[in-house]
């Protein structure tokens, strides 16, 4: 089921809370539960049953090797068991990644969730309990198919809370408020950009300079509103269940160097890697000097990177990516600094273009655009503009069309999203600040008649694929 | 060990490591604050106190860690075991 669908804002959504907070209401905090893991298979069953039983099987087997590891076994030592269950894990999270076959909704996620949880387990951190809480974290809708990556140990306290199980008003208000954000940034702006994103990626055949920068750009920003959008919306109804579910993005395009933009982007999933990859890959080295912890910063972002599937163009994300944090930690070991203004160009026209290839389903697509990009495949000027610089038809530059209505839409759109980018508060501000009243109560409501009308799509969220 | 004993070693390594020696340290100071503290000097910093303390963090440990105060109330918890 989609967050930004019909049938979830007004039919499922309204069903699920209050059932689960009725019967809640008369105590019966299991049922409660169990009613919520109900509603979250159905949400994952909605267009097919064909993924059910693969969840299914992760998360019965998880929680069987939790168990195991909480208890001191005769037959197998801990350590072994341990290793076992990640064999297992990451065992199926590649085959399905990497055999052609298509990939269940949500696997990457809820397999990376059970892989934290079983390392926690062996390292003695998580607390033992029964099955139905397991599920509960496991299946739980808002984040089941693209994260945020939720702790267990961060979870079930939440969830064991008595104070949780009665609706709690405020943070229903907060929980719509930073839900019509969500769905604002996915309806109107995402699907707006995807549009010019998806004309250059999937039909051009070449494209020329603007072409391409328009390309590019529209996809860079089709990419952060539809996963931030998402990440809100997920947000906004964990609040409504009195769950809080940590942030994913903190203005990642303020960044003024790769180290940092990491910090703010996709920022569940950074944390999951430096945590449970790149800090024992350290760990595992003889020696812990900048050599090898740089080594481990490749090693880390190169698997990263094949995490988001098979296929070259994934690959060499994590190794630009993995590369440029190298070169980064380098730089700042020098102690010199680059002037902000640069720092910043620079480190937003590196995402950008690793995002194309990031896109891309060739690595010659990619080229495609990159090479449009730095002017390759010809330059053509709208008539508007060359009539007041002539003499550039001397070095070949060609002349276009007039700019066409659509041509200005997406120049409001882009000066409108850098401007949004670097003046106005993020998600994570507004919802620290969130008061409930009456000038939010509006804003939220006229963002909706809005999302209404455009919500006649239906559009997938990007990180399904993934 | 105290807290302020902690506190006191935790600056040291921190000093060494960040390579800056006047560099003031409180309960408070968080990775946010010291452009220097990013996740290679991190892991740096972390395999130091467990050196200097003979104590071992398990990863999901390390995660929550959000400010100096959070590692010595870790540290502290280690030591008392």
């Amino acid at each position: 089921m989609l967050f930004n669908s019909y049938a979830f804002i007004f039919v499922f959504l309204p069903i699920a809370l209050a059932g689960y907070f009725s019967i809640n209401h008369f105590k019966r905090i299991t049922l409660g539960k169990c009613w919520l893991i109900g509603a979250s298979l159905y949400f994952y069953t909605y267009f097919s049953y064909k993924n059910l039983p693969i969840l299914l099987f992760s998360l019965c087997m998880n929680y069987i090797l939790g168990s195991l590891l909480h208890q001191d076994l005769k037959w197998i030592s801990k350590l072994n068991l341990f290793r076992f269950g990640l064999f297992l894990n990451i065992g199926l999270l590649s085959f399905f990644k990497f055999s052609g076959f298509l990939l269940p909704l949500g696997l990457s996620f809820f397999t990376l969730q059970q892989v934290a949880f079983l390392i926690d387990s062996y390292e003695g951190l998580t607390e033992k309990k029964g099955f139905i809480d397991y599920a509960f974290f496991v299946s739980f809708f808002p984040t089941l198919i693209s994260g945020p990556i939720v702790h267990y140990q961060h979870l079930i306290p939440q969830i064991e809370s008595i104070d949780n199980k009665r609706f709690n008003l405020n943070q229903f208000s907060a929980g719509i408020f930073i839900f019509c954000l969500g769905l604002t940034k996915k309806v109107l702006i995402s699907e707006a950009f995807a549009g010019w994103a998806k004309t250059g990626f999937d039909e051009a055949l070449s494209l020329d300079l603007l072409a391409a920068w328009k390309t590019s750009l529209s996809y860079t920003f089709q990419l952060y509103y539809d996963f931030s959008g998402y990440t809100d919306m997920a947000i906004g109804i964990g609040y409504m269940f009195n769950v809080k579910i940590p942030q994913n993005f903190n203005s990642p395009f303020r960044s003024k160097s790769i180290i940092e933009f990491w910090s703010r982007w996709h920022m569940t999933l950074s944390q999951f890697i430096n945590t449970y990859l790149f800090t024992p890959i350290v760990r595992a080295m003889p020696k812990i000097n900048f050599r090898n912890t740089m080594f481990a910063t490749f090693i880390a972002m190169f698997i990263a990177g094949i995490w988001h599937g098979a296929g070259w163009t994934f690959v060499a994300y994590g190794v630009l990516h993995g590369s440029a944090l190298v070169v980064n930690h380098i730089w700042k070991k020098r102690k010199k600094k680059l002037p902000p203004g640069l720092a910043w160009f620079l480190t937003f026209n590196f995402v950008n273009i690793t995002f194309i290839v990031f896109r891309a389903k060739t690595l010659s697509e990619a080229w495609k655009v990159l090479k449009g990009m730095l002017g390759f495949s010809g330059v053509i000027i709208p008539k508007v503009i060359i009539k007041s610089v002539g003499p550039l038809k001397e070095w070949g530059w060609k002349m276009g069309s007039y700019l066409q209505p659509d041509d200005y839409l997406l120049m409001i759109m882009l000066v409108g999203a850098f401007y949004a980018l670097h003046k106005l508060k993020n998600s994570l501000e507004l919802e620290k600040e969130f008061t409930p009243n009456t000038k939010v109560a509006m804003a939220c409501g006229i963002a909706f008649v809005f999302c209404f009308f455009g919500m006649n799509r239906i559009t997938e969220f990007i990180y399904f694929n993934f | 060990m105290t807290n302020s004993e902690i506190l006191q070693n935790i600056t040291t390594i921190m000093r060494e490591v960040l390579e800056i020696p006047n560099l003031n340290v409180t309960f408070e100071t968080s990775a946010a604050e010291v452009d220097e503290w990013d996740s290679m000097t991190h892991i740096q910093i972390i395999a130091s106190i467990e050196a200097k303390f003979k104590v071992r963090f398990a990863l999901g440990e390390l995660q929550a860690l959000k400010n100096v105060g959070d590692m010595i109330g870790l540290i502290e918890k280690k030591l008392s075991k």
